[in-house]
């Protein structure tokens, strides 16, 4: 059974979606995350194993890998499409309460910004470390925030901008959330955003990549 | 009264000290765009301009920069929609997604697609715009796009990602099809009398690294570039690479390899632009720099202080033209631009 799971988690990390894809090349013509995890249903691991000691664990790696410079998008692209792929056989089973995210992180690009990469990346990294993640999308209007987190209690928030008109929009939003929902935890990003920044309006949480926000998160949610 | 730099005659030999890491005469200027409202004001609101009339514009700026103490003009290939490559529906409010609009996901879509010709287009509009500059100043031409700016804006990010990985063929043919095309355009605006510069544009970075890992860069962009650069010095010309992000894993391929004489674009959240110098004003000219959102908001005093400290960094090797991180948006407050650039006043 470990093996299997190591086996899965090697294939997020290193982004083998399928046995049709051909990359990472050394891999051509093997099962990938998608087969894997079939397999490991069909053997009877539990499903939650599946998750937490190999898809989870191959997201990390990438992960922290990313934040130290030693891949790049791409390759988190693939990982996290090999874990998506694989997500497909588990996901009928959130339902029948087998499997259980570890809590709801919503996200967005604050109004007036419509860039899109770097958000979509925290919340492909968040999603694939067992999260609920609910994406508003860009351009996101400061009371569309307020009403997700009315619509989701206990969620994390996450706010993303990249310019610096549109980053000074976070200060309203983080004082919006906060008047009606103190406990709310919001975290912060994107190219002008920094620690200082975050101290400034109130936020929780800065991080210049994705794994740290899903450090912070997880370890709040332990 | 609008703003106005004390005693200055434009005079680009300065500027190409700079480039050549030398000491220019007195300190140098570069912006690579500046919003339209700032030059309306500093014009006395003299000039409406409609984008089809670029000549306005082009009168417009050369005003606005001899005011403002510039020893050239950036003639903007999207300005003047010279060699555009034609792009998918985009929704265009404030700002745009880098995944949306792609035209071209497969070898069919890829032979469709309508490559613009470098050479049909009227490259004498460059020779009138260089008419119309006092003695002394030169245009600094741009492309409507980098390499990999256009390739990515043509396939969309994130399929350019699993694109390069899963089919290497294809990538290598987009590439070189926009590469192909950016070099005759660098070629052709490279020979006026009046480019006394020329600048390559092309994000390649973002906050912590490169937008694709440098060996991607090495084999589908840089190559392109290296054959950009050789153009433009062919010509007799010097150039300029502007691009954004965190490039320090490339930086050497930029110097060594390509052979810019200079390099824009920096951020303090990357590298602020008095460490750059330190790390590689001995091998490229540094220009630019002073961070955008230090330039929103912070005040005037603040800026000024922090511009005059970089001069007289820089004061002693050169190698330097002062400027923003990146252009002059129109969120910049005009007092804090006008701080920046009074530091040269004495
Ligand atoms: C590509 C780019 C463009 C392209 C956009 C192309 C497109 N189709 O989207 C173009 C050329 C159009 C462009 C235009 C402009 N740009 Co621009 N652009 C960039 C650039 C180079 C990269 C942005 C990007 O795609 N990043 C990729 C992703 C992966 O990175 P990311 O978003 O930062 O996300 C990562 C982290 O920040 C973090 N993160 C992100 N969000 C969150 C959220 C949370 C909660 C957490 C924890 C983490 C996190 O995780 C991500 C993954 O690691 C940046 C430089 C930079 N440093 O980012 C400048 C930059 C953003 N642009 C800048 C400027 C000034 C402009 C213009 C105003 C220029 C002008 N004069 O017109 C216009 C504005 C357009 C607009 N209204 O939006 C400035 C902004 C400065 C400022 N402080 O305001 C920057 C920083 C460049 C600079 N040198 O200063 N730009």
């Amino acid at each position: 059974m470990e093996s299997l799971l190591n086996e899965i988690a090697h294939c997020v990390e290193f982004g083998k979606i399928d046995l049709k894809s051909p990359y990472p090349p050394d891999m051509k013509g093997k099962e990938g995350a998608a087969e894997l995890t079939k397999k490991a249903l069909d053997e009877g691991i539990p499903a939650k194993d599946i998750l937490e000691k190999g898809l989870i664990v191959g997201m990390a790696k990438i992960g922290i890998k990313f934040r130290a410079n030693e891949v790049f998008v791409p390759q988190v692209l693939m990982s996290a499409k090999a874990m998506s792929t694989a997500m497909e056989h588990i996901k009928p089973l959130f339902i029948t309460g087998a499997v259980k995210a570890k809590g709801t992180f919503i996200i967005g690009t604050v109004a007036g910004d419509l860039h899109d990469i770097g958000k979509n990346l925290v919340s492909m990294m968040i999603e694939g470390n067992g999260w609920n993640v609910v994406d508003l999308g860009v351009d996101v209007k400061p009371e569309k925030f307020l009403e997700a987190v009315k619509e989701n209690p206990n969620s994390y928030v996450g706010l993303s901008a990249l310019l610096t008109t549109t980053m000074v929009q976070m200060e309203k939003i983080v004082s919006l959330i906060k008047e009606d929902h103190p406990e709310t935890k919001i975290l912060i990003g994107g190219a002008p955003v920094n620690e200082n920044f975050k101290n400034k309006i109130g936020a929780d949480f800065y991080a210049p990549d994705p794994q740290g926000a899903v450090e912070y998160i997880n370890a709040g949610a332990a | 009264m609008t703003y106005k730099r004390k005693n200055f005659e434009p005079d680009f030999s300065n500027f190409e000290k700079v480039l050549r890491r030398e000491k220019p005469n007195r300190p140098v200027l570069y912006e690579f765009a500046f919003n339209i409202p700032l030059l309306q004001r500093l014009t006395e609101n003299k000039f409406t301009v409609d984008e089809n009339d670029y000549m306005t514009y082009f009168k417009m700026l050369t005003e606005a920069s001899v005011m403002m103490g510039y020893d050239y003009i950036t003639v903007s290939a999207w300005r003047l929609n010279a060699l555009a490559f034609p792009k998918g529906e985009v929704d265009q409010k404030k700002s745009k997604s880098q995944n949306e609009g792609a035209l071209i996901k497969d070898i069919e879509s890829f032979e469709k697609y309508p490559w613009p010709d470098a050479d049909s287009y009227d490259y004498s509009l460059y020779e009138k715009i260089g008419k119309g500059l006092p003695d002394g100043m030169m245009m600094i031409p741009n492309s409507n796009g980098g390499v990999l700016e256009n390739v990515t804006e043509l396939v969309g990010y994130e399929q350019l990602c699993y694109m390069y990985m899963m089919d290497a063929e294809l990538t290598k043919e987009i590439f070189d099809a926009v590469g192909s095309r950016l070099l005759r355009f660098y070629e052709n605006v490279s020979k006026f009398d009046k480019v006394g510069a020329v600048i390559a544009n092309d994000d390649w970075g973002f906050k912590t690294q490169t937008m694709f890992p440098p060996d991607m860069l090495r084999e589908y962009v840089i190559p392109w570039h290296k054959k950009i650069a050789d153009a433009i010095h062919s010509a007799g010309k010097l150039s300029m690479l502007h691009s954004c992000g965190n490039l320090k894993e490339v930086m050497d391929d930029i110097i060594d390899d390509i052979g810019y004489k200079g390099k824009h674009s920096y951020e303090d959240e990357i590298i602020p632009v008095e460490e750059a110098y330190k790390l590689w004003g001995d091998r490229i000219a540094i220009i630019g720099g002073l961070d955008i959102d230090f330039l929103t908001r912070s005040t005037p005093t603040e800026i000024t202080r922090r511009a005059k400290a970089l001069l007289e960094l820089t004061s002693e090797k050169g190698g330097y033209a002062l400027g923003s991180g990146n252009s002059i948006p129109e969120y910049i407050p005009y007092e804090n631009f006008v701080a920046m650039i009074s530091a040269v006043n004495d």
